[in-house]
Order: C-alpha cells, then structure tokens, then sequence
C-alpha cells in the first residue's frame, strides 16, 4: 500500500434540509484497492460519493484528490482523475456505441477540437478489452442493461485513468449480468485499477473487494478486510436481520436468516 | 458517423442552398433568365459589358431579392441551430426556441417600439432588448429553487416569462390605434421577411453569424449534456458555463431573427427532428446539418409564400401550415431516433 492516497475524505459533514447525511466521515482509497461501501438504504454512501465526484458540496470537513483540496479541482481536471461509471440509464438521444464511448474523451480535447482518428482508436481499444467491440455500431438505447453497464465501463476506459468510482453497478442487471460485471471489476482490480463502489450485497463485496467500508446513519463504523468485517453481528446491527457466514472453498458466503413467525 | 460521410453530407447540403439560393434569385414578379443574372455578376464583380436593365436589375436584386434571400438563409439557420441546442440542453426532445419566453419577449418588445415610436430602429432595438429580458426572467425563476431538477425549474421558468410576456403583449394591442398600429403589429406578428433592405441584413448576419457558429462548435458538449447535469460533471465538463453560453448564443440568434422577421414558428422544431432521424443524433453532425438544413427550409418556405399565390402570404403562417404535418410524420417514426 502507497503512502499517498488517491482520495482522503476528513471530518465530512453533510446535511440536507436539517437532516444529517454524512456524520464526520474519514475515510481514504489507496492505488490498487477494490473498496465496496456497504450499508443500508439512506445511510450516507452516493451522498459520499457524489462529494467525492464534487457533484454536491459539503459544508465542513475537506476532501483531498492525490493530495490536492478539491475545490482546486474543476470537473474537468478531475475527470482525468477519476471516472464515474454511473448506473446503466436511458438517453433521450438514441448515439451509437461508439459515440456514447467517446464522450468519455471530452476531458482530454481541447476547447474547440474535435475527437481525432486517435481518440476513436482509444475507444475501439476500450470495447475490445470489455470485449464488445461486435456492438460499435448498434443504438445505445436497442442494448440489454447489461451491454449499456459494459459500454460505460469501456467510456470510463478511454477516460486513461486508474481509479473508477460505481454507484450500485449491478442494480437492474439480472444474474448472470451481475456475476459477469463482478468477474470484469475483479480482472481490472487485478490489473491494477482502484475502484470504490457502494453496494447492497455483502455477497458481493465478499466476493471481488480487498476492503469493505460498512456506513450506517452518516458514519463510517466498520472498516477492513471483507472477512473481518462482515460479521453475522454487523449484519444484525446494519440491516435488522438474521446471517450466517458460510465457509466453503476458501471463499466466504453470506446466507440471511428468516425470522420465524413474521405473521 | 465517418469523417468521410460527414463532410460529403455537408458540402451536399452546402451545394443544395446556393443552387436553392440562385433559382429563388431568378423566380418572381419579375422573371430574370439565367443568362442575364451571369452577365449581371460578371458585370457587377469583374466589370463585364453594361446592358440597359442592369439599372433594373440593380433595383430587383440588390435591394428587393438578394437581402431577402440571405435574410431567410439567416433565419433559418438560427432557428433551427437554436432549436437544436435547446433540445440538447434541456434533455428534450420536444422544446424550442420559444421554450425560454425569447419569442414571446421580443415580440412584445417590437409591439411596444411599435406603439410609442414611429421609428423602425426603434421596435428592433426593443425586441432584442425584451428577448433578453425574458431569458433573464425566466432564468431567474428557475434558479429560485436550486436542486438537481433545474433544468425542468428553468423550462418552467421559461413557460411562465413567455406567458408574461403574451399577457403583456395583449395589453398592448388592447391600448393600440385600431387603424393604424394594431394592424401593423398584427401583421408584423404573422412574420415576414418583406422588411429587409441589404444594410440592415448584413449588419445582424455579424452576430448571427457568429452565434450559429458559436453553437455548432459546441456539438460535442451539447452530446455530454444530453447525458444529464451529473454524468456531464463527471465527464469533466463545466455544466453551468457551457448552458450559460449556449442559452446566451441561441438567445441572441433568435431574437434577431425576430427582430428582423416577426415570429416563425415550427422551423427550431422540425428540423433537428428531421436531422436525428436521417443521420442519428450525434451533435458534431446535427448542429451544421441543422443549420443548413433551415436555411434551405426557410428559403424554400419564403419562396411559397412569394409566388404560389397572387397576395404574399405571411411566411410565419407559410412556414406552421408546412410544419405541423411534417411534425406529425416526424412524431409517428420519433421512437427510432429517441428513446
């Protein structure tokens, strides 16, 4: 682990309309780390990632991006930071794949220039290593959730930055989607790519994080390696409902506990 | 899109304007040969032999046809790059350069010029000033409330400054001579580009000019835009300044084009639909397209409303009755080209 963080998050307080949504959060990312943020609906986790985007701004405390306060940043500058892979959406104007990939060299061009023959080769690198180079051409707006969620994966590799940041990347995708964006979060993390995600599976964080950051009402209250730190208890505490940790294969896996007796 | 493709599709429609352009010089009350507009050009640029009707040609083309023709070229251009932009903007497929009150603004400015003052200069410097204000208006209203949602605050601005500015617009006409202004405000209101004499014209083509150039040169912003306020943020691009510029460069085109023309409807609306649907919607073609495609539309539509019939009819009206059909073909085959 680097001694100089890509992101440093101190005494972070957020509030909105008098109620308190981020408490005094510390929190730091390091190169080569694959972090999810786990925690309940409500909690604080996409109020803290879009602070750390300098898409809301916090009152008090301070965020730092390579050591940098990033109210010295511009989107722009940050943009050649960090890449947003936002959840797969609809676009009200039907852009082909390729189109859609290269908006992710904005940051790069100059005022007035147009993206040149290299920036277009960038972007064909970029879906040949997600592998869906065969779509360049097809309407954004014809593909399957989980082939958008993959075109904004390749727009965030032609961004040429080393840390992602996702906002519940597997929500809407049906399983075999979900299965399939972990494995490629897990390749990139090998590859050296940091990413910070926020999630609502601790099966997930267990299966591709090296660190888990648990949030509950504002505050950070667990932080470490994802079998340290997702607990039968913590889930107890965080979500209100029964856990068992299974071990099989040297993987961990969380199964929930019914309640007997609801009705 | 190809770099190839591009280019061709644009000189293509580039050729197609000034051939429109020459024709729409020879049609009219007075039919000029093809012959004599070429020995007319050669005489006035590289002093070719005179002929006794050039004084007449002089008259026909300087004064009545050709300030017209680049007035429409102009115009169109305008409305429909601002239309363009607007939808780009705005995350909306359906708004147009009247979605920010300019048009209902400028209109009760030059009904206003025309009320207390006999000058012409007068009701253009009013328009454009009143176009101005309704923006500024209707910007006003929507960052009243500041949150994500601003975008759908600021449209709505902009339906309660045009409605404003109607409702003033009537007072108006009520307290207006019957016999005299009133019909001129009417009449003026219907739109036309009968008011234009070639000094005026090549004196607003400088900003227009220089705002539809403006707005195609930020086609690939106006692709980021359409993203959203936050997916563009994060794409690295400074959302609140490119909007204040877009919404600054599509104000002053279409507000001059009022001033110098009345209020034509249809034309910011149509044609970026009918451009997305033949070429998709990727700004850094749609934008050029868009304004070409216009300025052949408004020409065209100008040239209807000269000669179809033996009384000009207003090309405000020309150009609704040509585009309400055509909206709704574009309507019924949108799905493809919008999600």
């Amino acid at each position: 682990m680097e001694l100089n963080p890509i992101i440093t998050v101190n005494g972070l307080h957020f509030s909105y309309h008098k109620n308190t949504v981020l408490d005094g959060i510390d929190f730091s990312l390091h190169r080569g780390e694959v972090v999810s943020l786990l925690g309940p609906n409500g909690c604080g986790k996409s109020t803290l990632i879009r602070s750390i985007l300098k898409l809301i701004h916090a009152k008090k405390g301070e965020i730092l991006i390579n050591g940098k306060m990033i109210n010295d940043y511009s989107h722009r500058e940050i943009a050649r930071h960090i890449a947003y892979i936002p959840q797969y959406h609809n676009v009200p104007f039907n852009y082909t794949v390729l189109e859609m990939v290269m908006m992710g060299r904005v940051s790069k061009l100059g005022f007035f220039a147009s993206p040149s023959k290299h920036d277009r080769e960038i972007a064909y690198e970029a879906l040949t290593k997600i592998g869906i180079d065969n779509l360049h051409s097809r309407p954004f707006g014809q593909l399957s959730g989980g082939q958008k969620q993959m075109v904004l994966i390749a727009r965030a590799l032609t961004q040429e930055v080393n840390t992602f940041i996702m906002d519940e990347p597997v929500s809407g995708l049906d399983y075999g989607n979900q299965i399939r964006l972990l494995e490629l979060i897990l390749e990139l993390g090998s590859h050296g790519y940091t990413f910070l995600k926020t999630t609502h599976y601790p099966d997930h964080a267990l299966l591709v994080s090296s660190r888990v950051v648990v949030m509950n009402k504002g505050k950070i209250i667990a932080d470490g390696k994802p079998n340290e730190v997702i607990t039968s208890e913590m889930i107890n505490k965080v979500y209100g409902i029964g856990a068992d940790l299974v071990s099989h294969d040297n993987r961990t896996y969380c199964f929930p506990v019914f309640n007997k007796g609801v009705l | 899109m190809t770099q190839i493709k591009t280019i061709t599709l644009l000189s293509a429609s580039m050729t197609a304007l000034i051939m429109i352009a020459l024709v729409s010089v020879l049609l009219g009350q007075y039919p000029i040969d093809f012959v004599t507009l070429m020995g007319y050009i050669d005489f006035k640029l590289f002093g070719g032999s005179v002929n006794d009707t050039y004084a007449l040609l002089d008259n026909i083309i300087l004064q009545i046809r050709l300030p017209r023709i680049l007035l429409a070229i102009l115009i169109g251009a305008s409305l429909a790059s601002s239309g363009a932009a607007f939808q780009a903007m705005f995350v909306n497929p359906l708004v147009s350069p009247g979605i920010l009150g300019v048009l209902a603004g400028a209109a009760f400015g030059a009904a206003l010029g025309m009320l207390i003052s006999e000058q012409w200069y007068i009701v253009q410097i009013l328009a454009f000033i009143f176009g101005f204000i309704a923006v500024g208006l209707a910007v006003l209203i929507g960052s009243m409330v500041t949150n994500s949602r601003s975008t759908i605050m600021l449209v709505l601005g902009g339906v309660i400054s045009g409605s404003l500015f109607t409702a003033l617009l009537s007072v108006v006409k009520y307290v207006a001579d019957p016999y005299s202004t009133l019909p001129a405000i009417v009449y003026w209101l219907m739109g036309s580009l009968t008011m234009a004499d070639l000094h005026g014209v090549l004196l607003v083509s400088i900003p227009m000019l220089l705002g539809i150039f403006g707005m195609i040169m930020m086609g690939k912003y106006f692709d980021i835009l359409s993203l959203g306020d936050e997916e563009a943020k994060a794409l690295g691009i400074n959302v609140a300044m490119v909007r204040a510029v877009a919404i600054v460069l599509a104000t002053l085109t279409s507000s001059l084009s009022v001033v110098m023309a009345g209020m034509i409807g249809w034309v910011g609306l149509i044609i970026p639909h009918i451009i997305r649907m033949a070429v998709g919607p990727s700004h850094r073609l749609l934008m050029p397209l868009s304004a070409i495609v216009g300025a052949i539309f408004l020409l065209l539509a100008d040239s209807v409303s000269r000669l179809a019939f033996s009384v000009e009819i207003p090309l405000g009206i020309i150009t609704s009755l040509i585009g309400i059909p055509i909206f709704i073909i574009v309507l019924k085959n949108a799905r493809a080209a919008w999600n």
